[in-house]
């Protein structure tokens, strides 16, 4: 036994490296993404929807994980919303999470998932930029 | 695509729980998850390590059973996902819990008990002063004794033979820590005792129970420890001890002092790494570790039977209640 820390390995991916980052902007609106994944970040700085005024106030921080490990099944697309947070799950392995407060855009996204589909589809549904179609939110009672 | 706005949504079932040491603020559309969760729930203590939310969406329409577990993190949050349908987001920084889950799972009691408590319990626990360490407890006549040791060591195993051995038993593998008034507590949940295949051959009421893939792919018993032993359960307690385990192969046993740094960083080991965003709740849990670390620690070096390794301890135990008491 040492007295040097050891730490469990990074089960949640929380220290996945993300040596690709873009930002722009002034302090206040500065866009900046982070990624493991140089199309990711190429592809997310260059699409219009986080640029766009009325999908963000102020800066936003995005910072998006290529998961070459998790699973892959599925593409249903799924979106939860509660409070500051929305959450949109894409079949197994994509997860994506809009925290408005804290101008946030984190997410891990499936080696199945093309960025094409990352940019044009995921980010602008969860943004709240795209209709929701065929909403299913039958089985409750509405406020 | 199906959108769950929780916000939207009449949550009509609030409760407030309380899961070892940590109260928590239940908001839920089902009436059976909410009675389900008020029976894991253990009785209100005003001096609890702190609070969280819990907002739970159940979809009716959903019929999936509990799911592959599959998590990641970032930042403040970690999302759970079992299927494609139950779907948990933990956010640190605001202590809560928002859920979406099917019918089925709703009312699978053991899933909440086994797994999410615990999970949401390990998740949330650095924002609310609670740490999880990875060690057993056990108490005795009022006085708690922590149990380290890596995986493999014989935690669960030992456990059992103490609860046996006239210990009353609070946890077996992860324990949470709180401060109260200057003093550390130990909280257990309800998580079921999970034994290697081979405990059968020293407890052989395990024949009654059979094998099964627990969440990280190992094949085990996962038993409930007062139903398959008898043992007397206990939801918290003060330790006073610390020993980590250590088998050896040769037959006997012996206690050596061990130094508070070591036990520090035993502790520091078996935490999650929290990220820069969690800075504030990193500190707290580093000073809730540095007391446990200064409970007088001890390594227990033993080659034989859990029942001898127990009937070692115990003679250890009262000894030192001895010493302290006299």
């Amino acid at each position: 036994m040492t007295s040097e820390p050891r730490w469990h390995p990074d089960l949640l991916r929380r220290f996945v490296a993300t040596p690709y980052v873009f930002s722009s902007g002034d302090d206040i609106n500065q866009l900046r993404v982070e990624s493991n994944d140089l199309e990711i970040a190429l592809g997310v700085r260059n699409s219009d929807i986080i640029h766009r005024k009325e999908s963000r106030t102020g800066g936003l921080l995005c910072r998006l994980i290529r998961d070459m490990v998790g699973p892959v099944g599925g593409s249903e697309i799924s979106m939860l919303s509660d409070g500051p947070l929305r959450i949109l799950q894409q079949g197994r392995g994509t997860v994506l999470i809009h925290d408005r407060e804290r101008a946030e855009l984190l997410g891990f996204v499936s080696r199945r998932v093309p960025v094409e589909e990352l940019v044009s589809s995921l980010i602008p549904r969860l943004l709240g930029a795209q209709p929701e179609e065929k909403i299913d939110s039958t089985a409750f009672t509405k406020k | 695509m199906s959108f769950f706005s929780i916000d939207q949504t009449v949550l009509s079932h609030s409760m407030k729980l309380c899961f070892a040491g940590a109260g928590c603020d239940l908001q839920t559309n089902s009436v059976d998850l909410a009675r389900a969760l008020e029976l894991l729930s253990i009785a209100a203590d005003p001096l609890r390590a702190g609070r969280f939310e819990m907002r739970v969406v159940v979809d009716e329409s959903s019929v999936e059973a509990v799911g592959e577990p599959h998590f990641r993190g970032l930042h403040h949050v970690v999302t759970a996902s079992f299927g494609s349908t139950n779907l948990f987001v933990f956010d640190i920084l605001r202590r809560t819990l928002s859920a979406r889950v099917s019918g089925v799972v709703a009312r699978d009691d053991l899933f909440w008990k086994e797994k999410l408590i615990p999970i949401t319990l390990g998740v949330l626990g650095a924002a609310m002063g609670l740490v999880p360490v990875h060690c057993a407890c056990l108490e005795w006549e009022g006085d708690g004794l922590l149990v380290a040791g890596v995986s493999g060591a014989g935690k669960s195993t030992l456990s059992v033979a103490l609860s046996e051995n006239g210990f009353n038993y609070v946890s077996d593998d992860w324990t949470y820590i709180s401060q109260r008034q200057g003093s550390i507590v130990a909280h257990g949940t309800s998580a079921p005792v999970k034994l290697l295949p081979d405990a059968v051959q020293h407890f052989q009421s395990l024949e009654r129970h059979s094998l099964q893939v627990s969440m990280n792919g190992e094949l085990a018993y996962e038993v409930d420890i007062a139903e398959a032993f008898g043992a007397q359960v206990e939801r918290e307690c003060q330790p006073r001890w610390l020993v980590f385990l250590e088998r050896i192969q040769e037959a006997g046993a012996d206690f050596t002092p061990m130094s508070s740094a070591e036990a520090r960083s035993y502790l520091n080991s078996s935490v999650e790494r929290l990220p820069p965003q969690l800075s504030e709740a990193g500190a707290m849990r580093e000073r809730t570790i540095q007391s446990v670390s200064t409970l007088p620690c001890w390594r227990f070096r033993y080659g034989g039977t859990p029942q001898f390794a127990a009937n070692e301890l115990r003679e250890f135990v009262v000894t030192r209640r001895q010493e302290v008491y006299a």
